[in-house]
């Protein structure tokens, strides 16, 4: 029997783990991060106690975490870095740096979990240090015990900033302005996945309970429009704008800051199954995500993916597809086992909440109108907002992979991670066309995986 | 274990860190943001996404350049310092 290889360590990683090894599949495991638990269950110390403070459910993930340790049948490698993909003949091989040397994996079978990273938003000033994602402040935070900042404000749309608000709050921080550009009113869309998924919503009182012990009150309709430095080229001040539903600004104040923590939902981090060849979709948000069929199978046969590169949708539907796909890939690979109604059940719940998510917290088109020509655009290669215009205007780029051919634009370091979703957006508006998912699809298209020093594959098996 | 004290330097700064943290959670611990500056405009850059995805955390980390200081685990005496540019 072939081993089951699962990528990733999130809630669907080890939920997929552990259910292609209780089918009794052999499993390896793969993670670049040196715990197991993903960005969700992200952990710095042995001393689980000291953790909790900064977890809404850590109970879950060590259940899971120590279930997998246990079964013999699964090997973890953590730490280890995927740095290329590819697909020939049906056998996928992933070249992977593990303790300082690179290692080869030729399989038939992949189940990808890789996850999603924050969605960030240009705006005038958010290369200034200080200026953070949610989840970099909540990942130094869970992974580090580091507050990033003492006076903090937390900004953008979607559930996930009232963790990151309640963190900062419980390590001793404060949370000066908590921003959902969004109306709260928003979730009345959807009536009845409220009253379906009513547990859900403990899990937003207890972050709302800390918030409110730290003095803090949510401000709906307002978003951080520009952020200001001092003298020493760090973070000193943010414009907080009222925006109206369409996110173009009414009026604006500023307030004195160290850290602004700025967020909008998620992007799937798509990069492997996309070296692959697995069909990729537009997702309800925009976002590009992995094509899946009923048991979370890719357009690949015996390539399965399964959590946030399937859509964005937080951890127990992360966890339902990730059981479906251990099962469906142990099958694969000849284990006697089925996905039963009760699991694709589950999911299906878990999949209506996240769609309601999905609509409570649009990101409308109004944010372009707080860049200016000077705004930074593309990090990596310092590209602005004037550079993108003038290829289009001048040099006639037509589609962001044009412009982004012109202009370097989304070909740094991160290969358009942070802002290839953006540029898009911000071509399309500039020749007043809608995005098509072609040049959507393209954005996320990275033949490198992660950079890594060229000594290591000298020094390669 | 995760959490003893150890010390590496930073621009000659001594830096007292935990073991188990990145470079750049330690360099935020100590109040260190500015990492690197731009190669165009010689701009500051710190911690981003602090998860590996933005490359904007690049430091030199014992002379070797563009590592990103939210993914590299601290070790006792490593020095760490700005990347100017690209420090190529």
């Amino acid at each position: 029997m072939h081993n089951v290889v699962i990528i990733g360590t999130g809630p669907a990683g080890l939920s997929a783990a552990l259910s292609a090894a209780a089918a009794g599949a052999p499993v390896l495991l793969l993670d670049n991060n040196p715990r197991l638990g993903g960005q969700y269950w992200r952990t710095f110390t042995e001393d689980t106690e000291h953790e909790q403070s900064q977890h809404f459910d850590l109970e879950t993930g060590l259940i899971l975490i120590n279930a997998v340790k246990a079964r013999k049948e699964i090997e973890v490698w953590s730490g280890a870095q995927i740095w290329s993909a590819s697909h020939q003949q049906g056998v996928n091989t992933l070249r992977v740096i593990y303790k300082g040397v690179e290692k080869i994996i030729n399989t038939k079978n992949l189940v990808i979990c890789t996850g999603a990273y924050d969605r960030t938003l240009p705006f005038p000033g958010w290369d200034i240090p200080g200026v953070m994602t949610p989840g970099g402040v909540q990942s130094l935070l869970k992974g580090h015990g580091v507050l990033a900042g003492k006076k903090v404000v937390v900004a953008g749309s979607g559930p996930f900033l009232l963790p990151v608000a309640a963190g900062v709050i419980k390590a001793g921080g404060s949370v000066l302005e908590l921003l959902e550009a969004n109306k709260s009113h928003r979730w009345l869309l959807s009536p009845l996945t409220l009253l379906e998924n009513i547990a859900k919503f403990k899990e937003a009182f207890y972050y709302i309970k800390t918030i409110s012990a730290g003095k803090v009150r949510a401000r709906f309709g307002q978003a951080v429009v520009a952020a200001h430095r001092g003298d020493h080229g760090e973070l000193e001040s943010v414009d907080i704008a009222v925006i109206n539903r369409n996110f173009k600004v009414k009026k604006i104040r500023n307030v004195k800051c160290d850290v602004a923590a700025i967020g909008w939902g998620f992007t799937a981090d798509t990069s492997i199954a996309g070296a692959l060849g697995c069909v990729q979709v537009i997702a309800k948000d925009d976002g590009v995500v992995v094509s899946v069929d009923n048991d979370q199978q890719t357009s690949i046969p015996g390539v399965f993916a399964a959590g946030e590169i399937t859509g964005i949708g937080g951890s127990d539907l992360s966890m339902a597809e990730g059981v479906i796909a251990g099962l469906a890939a142990a099958k694969y690979v000849g284990c006697d086992v089925n996905v039963l109604k009760v699991h694709r059940k589950r999911r299906a719940k878990k999949q209506r909440f996240a769609d309601a998510l999905i609509k409570s917290y649009p990101v409308k088109a109004g944010w372009k109108s707080w860049l200016n020509d000077q705004t930074i655009i593309c990090r990596c290669e310092e590209v602005d907002l004037s550079d993108l215009k003038h290829a289009i205007e001048e040099l006639g780029a037509t589609d962001s992979r044009t412009a982004k051919l012109l202009t370097r634009c989304g070909m740094g370091l991160c290969q358009g991670r942070v802002c290839g979703r953006s540029v898009v957006d911000l071509v399309a508006s500039e020749i007043k066309i809608s995005p098509t998912d072609t040049d959507r699809i393209s954005a996320v298209n990275r033949p490198i995986i992660s950079p890594i020093p060229l000594g290591v594959l000298a020094a390669g098996e | 274990m995760s959490g003893s004290d150890l010390q590496f330097t930073f621009d000659d700064q001594i830096i007292t860190a935990k073991s188990g943290q990145s470079v750049g959670a330690a360099l935020l611990a100590a109040d260190v943001r500015k990492l690197r500056t731009t190669r165009f405009d010689q701009n500051p850059r710190g911690v981003f996404c602090g998860i590996g995805v933005c490359f904007d955390c690049l430091v030199v980390i014992d002379g070797i350049a563009s590592q990103r200081a939210c993914i590299v685990e601290v070790k006792p005496g490593m020095k760490v310092q700005t990347q100017v540019g690209s420090n190529a």
